[in-house]
């Protein structure tokens, strides 16, 4: 568990070294993707934690979709200022995960994962035939943060990527610790064993209202990063494959580890962009490198490493202990 | 006074009685064992008892108060608290770890989000105890799903225990267990606080006239007899029904 917590941070800081210097001297387009994948490193967060309580969403994406839209709408048609229009995307989303998890919730497992999926498509729906938000066709001149006051300006791509890895680094870091606490180790101890939970007093309910409920607010906040990225907004946000990327994102890192996720998105995004530019059917051998992967390491990249470090140095006061 | 009490208490699984019309009282920090033939119904009631599930009729009261429309998490916080006929822990948490999480759940600490679980001394200090009431203290830091099957059985007691409940339900604590095991558990439960009301449902007949003052014998999910060890032993009815090949063993 310690020496398992220390590989974690071990990797962590190792990737955000490796982020901050690749960032550094990295030209236009590398930012951009830089910037895209700590974006889906943010999202990879928010499902992860819920994770954590034993929940998997299909539908992610409507969550990151609350936000894209809240904060897109909230500028461009109600012309508000950024930062309140994505304080109030983040509540947006927050709020949303609350609703949903009131009913979707109390019946678990597959239950969960089809409310999730069918309540994304919906939405995916919903916001293809809305006139407010152009449709299928989607809206652009969506701003960004406005951060002059602190000699900022986010319209620099390098200066956007830069804030993308740092907001992730502190999701990241609040996420590692909300997972240690008194809190944390009850999500933690619901995945593992609900029942006993229950059993022991524990409103497991409530428990995974609270995870979802953050989580949302977590997508949202990815999804706000997202459309201030690209400045463009389209239903296409909201669209099964993005639940399904941050999916395997999280799951070719190591679900459950938290890490694994933003080194899962970075993976994803660099091979992505690696292979739709130098190979023909493209996605055909992003499938066959996640099936070698998933293959080789069940647990993701991070689990991988784990399970090593494990092996190489069993905890002390674990060994010979069976009568 | 009386801790617990069940009045005409029926549950069925779909055309099977499993609990027929069953009124018992438990009186404060009595030690009753619940003993019947597999399948007559003794987990079911426990069930009833913990909330798992609800009767199709009849009432459950703890310390006069009907309790009948609480789950097993609301009876669990007003101090109703069982162990598992099946091992049913946290297989990934070390003992000290499942301990702590059982404590910091009793005394509420589990909605902080802030500051490590490591930083709740009190909650530290408790698991540790209950560690050592059932010998468990070697193995602090051992994962649960790495330690021997009767440890793990032990380890099941303990997080019932962490609630420090008033009324204390084990079932079959001893199931599975070696002779040397079995003999670990006893003096484990033996030793129990004398204040905490126990019900024990139990296969080995040793246990049972060692430990309890009082046992029930459940037969076709209703009360064949209820008494003193020594009345339910000389038994007329309990022999022939219950004890008919097993009986040698009293
Ligand atoms: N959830 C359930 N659904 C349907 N039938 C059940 C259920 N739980 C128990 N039963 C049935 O009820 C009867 C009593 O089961 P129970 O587990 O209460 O017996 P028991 O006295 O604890 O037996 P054992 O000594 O084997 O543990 C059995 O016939 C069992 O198959
Ligand atoms: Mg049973």
């Amino acid at each position: 568990m310690a020496s398992g917590n220390l590989v974690r941070g071990l990797a962590g800081v190792a990737l955000l070294a490796g982020a901050l210097t690749g960032q550094r001297f990295a030209g236009f387009f590398a930012q951009e993707l830089i910037a895209e994948a700590a974006i889906l490193g943010i999202f990879t967060l928010s499902l992860d934690f819920l994770a954590t309580c034993g929940l998997v969403s299909l539908g992610h994406a409507g969550l990151l979709g609350v936000g894209a839209y809240l904060f897109a709408g909230l500028t461009v048609l109600s012309g508000l200022p950024p930062a309140f229009a994505l304080a109030a995307a983040i509540a947006g989303g927050a709020l949303a995960a609350f609703v949903v998890g009131l009913f979707a919730i109390r019946a678990q497992g597959a239950f969960f994962i089809m409310v999730t999926l069918a309540l994304a498509e919906m939405f995916y729906a919903f916001v293809f035939r809305n006139r407010a938000f152009n449709g299928a066709d989607g809206m652009g001149g969506i701003p960004r943060l406005d951060l002059s006051r602190i000699g900022v300006d986010l319209n620099d791509p390098q200066a956007f990527s830069l804030a993308a890895i740092c907001v992730c680094a502190a999701v990241w870091l609040l996420l590692e610790l909300v997972c240690a606490s008194p809190f944390g180790r009850a999500l933690d101890a619901i995945r593992q064993n609900p029942h006993r939970v229950a059993a022991l007093g524990g409103r497991v309910y409530l428990y995974r209202l609270a995870a979802f409920t953050s989580s949302g607010a977590l997508a949202a906040l990815a999804g706000a990063l997202k459309v201030q990225h690209t400045n463009f907004l389209s239903p296409d946000l909201v669209s099964w494959f993005v639940s399904g990327d941050v999916l395997i994102a999280t799951v070719i890192g190591g679900l459950g580890t938290l890490v694994g996720g933003p080194l899962g998105a970075a993976i994803l995004v660099f091979l992505k962009d690696a292979l739709s530019s130098n190979v023909g059917h493209w996605y055909l051998f992003l499938g066959a490198v996640f099936a070698f992967v998933a293959l080789a390491m069940p647990r993701g990249v991070v689990g991988f490493l784990l399970a090593f470090f494990a092996r190489r140095s069993p905890p002390a006061g674990n060994t010979g202990d069976a009568p | 006074m009386i801790a617990l009490e069940t009045r005409a208490l029926v549950k069925s699984f779909g055309a099977i009685a499993v609990t027929q019309s069953v009124s018992l009282a438990f009186e404060a920090g009595s030690r009753t064992a619940l003993i019947g033939p597999n399948g007559a119904g003794k987990t079911t009631y426990f069930n009833l008892l913990a909330g798992n599930l609800r009767p199709d009729s009849g009432a459950v009261l703890l310390e006069g108060r009907d309790v009948t429309k609480l789950d097993a998490t609301s009876r669990a916080r007003i101090g109703v608290s069982r162990s598992f006929q099946r091992n049913n822990l946290f297989p990934e948490l070390t003992v000290r770890e499942n301990l702590a999480l059982a404590c910091a759940l009793r005394a509420g600490k589990t909605t902080r989000f802030w500051r490590p679980m490591r930083g709740l001394k009190d909650v530290a200090g408790e698991a540790a105890e209950v560690a050592a009431q059932v010998g468990l203290t070697d193995v602090l830091d051992t994962p649960a799903r790495a330690m021997s099957y009767g440890s793990q059985r032990q380890l099941e007691v303990a997080l019932a225990l962490a609630l420090k409940p008033r009324v204390l339900l084990l079932d079959e604590p001893t199931s599975g267990m070696s002779p040397q095991e079995t003999a670990l558990m006893r003096g484990l439960i033996g030793r129990l606080p004398r204040a905490l009301t126990i019900v024990i449902i139990e296969h080995d007949m040793d246990i049972v006239l060692d430990f309890a003052d009082h046992i029930v014998v459940l037969d076709y999910g209703k009360v064949l007899d209820q008494g003193a060890p020594a009345a339910i032993r000389a038994s007329q009815v309990v022999r022939e029904r219950y004890l008919g090949e097993g009986g040698a063993r009293l």
